[in-house]
């Protein structure tokens, strides 16, 4: 945790979070007084969620999503939490500095949009090509903008470097994307935003009837998992599992696929409504992060070759069925006991 | 194992979620092993395949756009909506003959997109 002074001579206070979007929506609310942590945030604004995308592709692997969409975690818990903000993309690179500036001038701190691949201080392991990576920008230098990039540390941008992360010429372009609060509810509705953070989380999860989101995605995909070696080979399949593997653990989920911190609001919710059913449920979702874990760790083994009897893909498809099963007895309990529960 | 703890030592590092003794999440930074493991295989197949394609390159056998659009994360796809070209046009220019006859204008698009100078888009870096 480090301090740091904001535009305006406010100390804003830096604290390392495990993702970006979450990291940044707790940081700017904190900054305006409202003390929320990030699991807090994550379940608020629905963060949790399953989709597998075989058609869009990064870096040639499939795009498995353990969260809802870029952008939406800050819009539904701002929107909760009755705050004020604004949310704005440009066309024109000029225009988003020039008004990135302006709004640095008038005291505010900027949450915006880069893309990953192109932000001049990120090493070769997080360089994908991905548009959605959050930063907070506190305020404006000799040689560019002082930058809080909540799942990295404090650090300094060029102008230039910047500006080629917000605009990137292609499908990819985050066009700028930028956003602030205009003014924040000082005593938020806590219990009624995390009912319905928790309500919305259900629906996604159990509700889609599409079979590649929520917990049916979860089972296509661990079918597609034990198939995959006679499909593909075993150095292609093993490529696929390593990119789903980064999907869960690496894309700052904060270790499997974003349920420890899932696990971690419940926990908190449960103190805030003093539910003893709450509190069972979060030894739940903490008993489904460690399944995650274990896939995972499956997962690595059949890359290594370590212990070929008992790590094998079959082995691993039936870890994330076993994922599966639970979650969606989560979601259904989790339902049931949102019922009871009172504002 | 070296290549694991390079790319790990590298850089500033990332937060996980764990269980204390209490129960409680806190933020530490040790990444898991899993992760390095599958982080490790990605990045050495990707770099595997860069360097291939720029033997590919130099032997006359691929053109140096194959080459940008690889190390930039990219797809034909990706970059003909980039540069504003057509994706078969894009695909075409894959080929060195015919890469090597492009007008300037149509390589201004492509380094605009690609971000790199139009000498260094012209040729491979040679190591």
């Amino acid at each position: 945790m480090t301090t740091e002074l904001a535009a305006n001579g406010k100390p804003f206070v830096h604290q390392q979070a495990a993702h970006c979007e979450t990291g940044v929506t707790s940081a700017l609310f904190r900054h305006q007084g409202v003390d929320i942590s990030e699991p807090m945030i994550f379940g608020i604004g629905s963060g949790i969620f399953f989709g597998y995308l075989p058609f869009i592709k990064l870096s040639h692997l499939p795009i498995t999503a353990f969260r809802s969409k870029p952008g939406s975690v800050f819009r539904k818990a701002a929107k909760r939490l009755g705050a004020d903000f604004v949310i704005k993309t440009f066309r024109n690179p000029q225009q988003g500095m020039d008004e990135l500036r302006q709004l640095l001038k008038t005291g505010k701190i900027v949450g915006l949009a880069t893309n990953l691949y192109w932000l001049p201080y990120v090493s070769e392991r997080h360089r994908h090509n991905f548009s959605g990576h959050n930063i907070i920008v506190l305020r404006e230098t000799e040689s560019g903008f002082r930058i809080c990039d909540p799942t990295f540390a404090m650090v300094d941008c060029t102008a230039d470097g910047l500006q080629q992360a917000r605009f990137v010429p292609g499908p990819l372009n985050p066009r700028g994307y930028m956003y602030y609060t205009k003014s924040i509810n000082p005593h938020p509705d806590l219990r009624g935003a995390c009912i319905k953070g928790m309500k919305d989380s259900c629906n996604a999860m159990l509700k889609i009837p599409l079979p590649i989101f929520g917990v049916r995605g979860i089972r296509f995909l661990a079918k597609k998992v034990v198939k995959s070696p006679d499909k593909l080979g075993f150095q292609e399949a093993c490529r696929n599992l390593a990119g789903l593997v980064r999907w869960v653990e690496e894309t700052g989920t904060g270790g499997a696929g974003f349920r420890y911190m899932y696990a971690a609001f419940i926990h908190e919710a449960a103190e805030l409504f003093g539910s003893a059913e709450l509190a069972n449920l979060a030894e739940e979702m903490d008993a489904i992060g460690n399944n995650w874990r274990e896939f995972s760790v499956i997962s690595a083994r059949i890359i290594k070759k370590r212990g070929k009897e008992e790590a094998t893909f079959a082995k691993a498809g039936e870890a994330m069925l076993n994922c599966a099963n639970r979650e969606e007895a989560f979601f259904n309990n989790l339902q049931k006991v949102i019922r009871k529960i009172k504002t | 194992m070296e290549l694991e703890d390079e790319l790990f030592n590298d850089g500033l590092p990332k937060a996980y979620y764990k269980q204390n003794d209490k129960g409680q999440y806190v933020l530490e930074t040790n990444a898991p092993w899993a992760e390095k493991v599958s982080v490790a295989l990605l990045i050495s197949g990707n770099r595997a395949n860069l360097e291939e394609i720029r033997k590919a390159v130099i032997a006359g056998q691929k053109s140096p756009l194959c080459y940008y659009i690889e190390m930039r994360q990219l797809t034909p796809k990706m970059l003909a909506k980039a540069a504003g070209i057509a994706v078969f046009r894009v695909k075409r220019h894959l080929r060195p003959e015919i890469f090597a006859k492009l007008k300037p204008s149509v390589l201004n698009r492509y380094t605009k997109a690609l971000r790199v100078t139009l000498e260094e888009l012209k040729t491979v870096p040679n190591i």
